[in-house]
């Protein structure tokens, strides 16, 4: 593995990260690509649509390494929204924007969906930040976890080869 | 009391409360629907001053001066929309708390955070006019309906701003005594006759006259407090009144 850990300027791959955003209201969708635009380089899958974004993960198979819903959306909420992602895509972090009225609903939701965060309207965008690195960084990790798991099963697969063959020898 | 006199007072009691669920609703409704465009609005203009220090960078120490002040003025400007988002935010964290309609109906909460709330949402009432004087002693959370007990001390310190003809202040003391907290919120108006003062807490009585008043809203009190299990006491004299809440810590 040559990852380290993530910036905001990419990956351990050296890829640009794609962060799925959905969220009715266009402005937030807008201000947040300006953020991005001036003080990352990730690249933003927007849709103010939850049923489009769905449409477009399985049929266009779209790709993104972070998703980050809005909760009180007219088409579907975000929970609902987020667990059908968590269907498709197991390993992508997913993250609630929550506004100030569905708080304590959004966090016992939580609890049921496995969310990786939720961030609280009106948001900081150097919070925001904070979250998405950490989250990129938490799926970098889990990769390179799975990686290390399959190099020791096959380490002990090769170990019990061996095994067999000292015993073959000696039987 | 006759019944017939009885049915009336319940009747508007019941309008009251009503009244008061309808603007819980209300008030949270407002204060989600600002939210968001606070939010967009907040992170517009972080991003705004973030982009004039970029600028700032990219055009170096060598900047054509006007340039140069032009970015100064932007950057003042971020600045001042900064100080101006924060204001709106504090008041609609203040809307939500006073409404705490996102909340399970009887739990553990914050006294003074009810009483800052509500002083919040006050606020233009008070201006130039009303000064407030906090005392607050050291209170364990209590067990309450905490929208419930913004409403006592809205329509409490509501009473008071309109005890005071022109300008005073209003005290707001509060202390733990054993297994209860107490609430004392006192003003330096005009005091109520001592006569009234065995009838304020009775429903319909009122001396304000069409518009100022229904004469339900000590009533409401009343009820409120003792509901939680505990009781609303009245002092006057012609110096000012004095409104003494005891809750129990633990609710009934």
């Amino acid at each position: 593995m040559k990852g380290e850990n993530v910036s905001d300027n990419g990956n351990n791959n050296g890829s640009t990260p794609t962060i799925l955003l959905v969220d009715d209201e266009e402005m937030v969708l807008n201000s947040i690509k300006s953020f991005f635009a001036i003080e990352s380089n990730y690249r933003l899958e927007a849709y103010t649509s939850p049923i489009k974004a769905l449409e477009d993960i399985v049929g266009r198979l779209m790709h993104f390494d972070l998703v980050i819903s809005d909760y009180l959306m007219p088409e579907m909420d975000g929970i609902t929204f987020l667990a059908k992602v968590k269907e498709k895509r197991p390993l992508v972090p997913r993250i609630l924007l929550t506004g100030y009225a569905d708080k304590e609903n959004a966090i016992k939701a939580i609890n049921n969906v496995g969310l990786y965060q939720y961030i609280e309207k009106p948001w900081d965008n150097e919070d925001l930040r904070l979250v998405i690195r950490n989250g990129l960084e938490k799926t970098v990790l889990l990769k390179q976890l799975e990686e290390k798991i399959r190099e020791v099963e096959r380490a002990q697969h090769d170990l019990s080869e061996v095994q067999k063959d000292i015993l073959r020898v000696f039987a | 009391m006759s019944d017939r006199t009885r049915e009336k007072e319940l009747t508007g009691q019941l309008i009251q409360a009503e009244k008061m669920a309808v603007l819980g609703l209300l008030v949270a409704g407002v204060a989600h629907e600002i939210n968001t465009p606070m939010g967009a609005i907040h992170s517009n203009n972080d991003i705004m001053s973030r982009a004039v220090k970029k600028i700032e960078k990219a055009v170096g120490p060598g900047a054509d001066p006007e340039v140069a002040r032009l970015l100064g003025i932007m950057k003042e400007v971020c600045r001042n929309n900064e100080i101006a988002t924060e204001r709106i935010m504090h008041i609609v964290r203040s809307l939500k708390n006073f409404a705490r309609l996102d909340e399970a109906e009887r739990k553990y909460a914050d006294i003074h955070e009810g009483i800052e709330s509500t002083l919040m949402l006050l606020q233009y009432q008070l201006k130039m006019r009303i000064g407030i004087e906090k005392d607050f002693g050291d209170l364990p959370m209590i067990e309450c309906h905490p929208n419930q007990l913004n409403q006592v001390f809205m329509n409490i310190l509501v009473n008071s701003t309109q005890a005071i003809p022109h300008r005073g202040t209003i005290r707001i003391r509060t202390w733990k005594e054993n297994e209860v907290v107490k609430i004392a919120i006192s003003d330096t108006g005009v005091g109520i006759p001592q006569e009234h003062l065995s009838k304020v807490f009775d429903p319909g009585f009122t001396t304000k006259g069409a518009g100022a008043g229904t004469g339900l809203g000590l009533s409401i009190c009343y009820r409120i407090v003792r509901d939680h299990g505990g009781t609303i006491a009245v002092e006057s004299s012609m110096t000012g009144t004095t409104f003494t809440i005891t809750l129990p810590v633990k609710g009934r």
